[in-house]
């Protein structure tokens, strides 16, 4: 079996990423069926907001994950409903807290807030650490993601996130700073806001805004820690043996490693393989054996499976666990 | 009567030591404000059309900047008279 796809401290977190439509979700299921029947507790999550697990599977699955056979565990994440209730809840938290400010219309505010860019990649990273900070449920959770650009922009938001929380605290230490040298010579100074009276807080453990920059500091640095752990993560990248996919995947290869994120493997899907010649499809044949070549000599240090194509659509458990295997044995 | 000379002496000495305490502030004081308001305008960055930090973090922080809002608020009013209030600080008249 390959080391990088079963779980050695704790739990093994799959990313399955790709181009749209090369058959990421068909792989995610396949190497999580396949991981269950070895005895695996796994869980699969689709993260894609174009759901098409349950199909695969050929079973309605929700956000809870539902059991589908021994060890194996499904759920599809409604990326709109994650979004409303994150905000939702936001909005109540800032609505108890600004009573008194009226300068600001809430309503209006939050509903721009819901388009605001990035929301959504966001609500993906804190729905991946949702499911991390359960890690410890499961042996192997495979994600089956959202096509690669959204994937790596998700990927790399706790890194970027840390960057600007670092210097943010940064700032809010020199005022902490600042406050704490008025205070010497003046006392406590007091702060008021429509009647409503109240001591600027000066040290870091009572600063409620330096409190929540460091929590939210550990908590991005948690998943920042668990997805560039190669004892812990791996990413499998899905492609097709065509010239647009492999470049996405170079691509792809290239910002995880800047990242830091381990990027084990390469598969191949859809290799057409004829017995005899049909004219039809030489110049597909052709392509595909450039780009065959091009994939072993582009990847250093990344695994290469190559995926025939198959008479009929893998679907169905069976189907699913022998490609699996395929994916998971050596 | 000479209690109250003392007294009044005491007070102006209060007064005259309240006066260097707040000069010497000063400085820190507005730097402070300064720190604020850039604390609140990356903050809101988007806005104002600055790139914004994560929208999580924004939205987390939020409820706890009213100070740094209304700092940033005023220094918006104040805005266009801001040599004025740097003149004044270095005392230039």
């Amino acid at each position: 079996m390959r080391e990088f796809l079963i779980p050695k401290e704790d739990f093994r977190v799959v990313f399955v990423i790709g181009k749209g439509g090369v058959g990421k979700t068909t792989t995610s299921a396949a190497l999580a069926t396949a991981l269950s029947k070895k005895g695996y507790k796994t869980l699969i999550v689709s993260l894609d907001p174009a759901h098409n697990l349950g199909d695969v599977f050929m079973v309605k699955l929700e956000d809870k994950p539902k059991e589908l056979a021994d060890n194996l565990y499904a759920s599809e994440l409604d990326m709109e409903k994650l979004i409303k209730s994150y905000l939702k809840h936001l909005e109540e938290n800032l609505k108890h807290m600004y009573r008194y400010l009226t300068v600001i219309n809430l309503e209006k505010y939050f509903e721009v807030l819901s388009f605001s860019p990035g929301i959504e990649e966001y609500a993906t990273l804190e729905a991946i650490r949702n499911i991390l900070l359960q890690g410890e449920e499961w042996d192997v959770i495979v994600f089956d993601t959202p096509p690669t650009g959204l994937t790596l922009r998700v990927l790399a938001l706790p890194r970027i996130s840390l960057i600007w929380t670092d210097k943010l605290i940064e700032i809010r230490r020199k005022i902490l700073e600042r406050r704490r040298m008025i205070v010497k010579i003046h006392g406590d100074q007091k702060f008021q806001v429509d009647g409503q009276e109240f001591v600027l807080p000066k040290e870091e453990e009572e600063d409620p805004v330096m409190k929540e920059l460091k929590a939210y500091r550990s908590e991005v640095k948690f998943v920042e820690d668990v997805i560039t752990d190669p004892k812990k993560t791996s990413v499998v990248t899905v492609m097709n043996p065509e010239m647009l996919p492999l470049y996405e995947t170079k691509r792809a290869y290239e910002s995880l490693k800047k990242f830091k994120v381990p990027f084990n493997m390469i598969l191949i899907n859809k290799v057409i393989t004829v017995g005899r010649e049909i004219p039809e499809i030489k110049v597909k044949l052709e392509a595909q054996r450039k780009v065959l070549e091009e994939i072993g000599k582009t990847f250093s240090g990344v695994e290469i499976v190559k995926i025939p194509m198959f008479a009929e659509e893998p679907r169905g458990l069976e189907w699913l666990e022998k490609l699996g295997g395929m994916v998971l044995e050596e | 009567m000479v209690k109250k000379v003392i007294e009044d002496i005491r007070a102006f000495l209060r007064g005259f030591g309240g006066a260097f305490k707040h000069q010497s502030t000063e400085y820190i004081e507005f730097e402070e404000r300064e720190l604020e308001n850039v604390f609140a305008l990356i903050l809101m960055g988007s806005f104002v059309g600055i790139p914004s930090p994560p929208t999580t973090l924004v939205i987390r922080l939020m409820p706890h900047m009213v100070r740094e809002m209304h700092v940033m608020q005023r220094r918006a009013i104040d805005m266009d008279d801001i040599f004025g209030e740097i003149a004044g600080m270095f005392d230039i008249d």
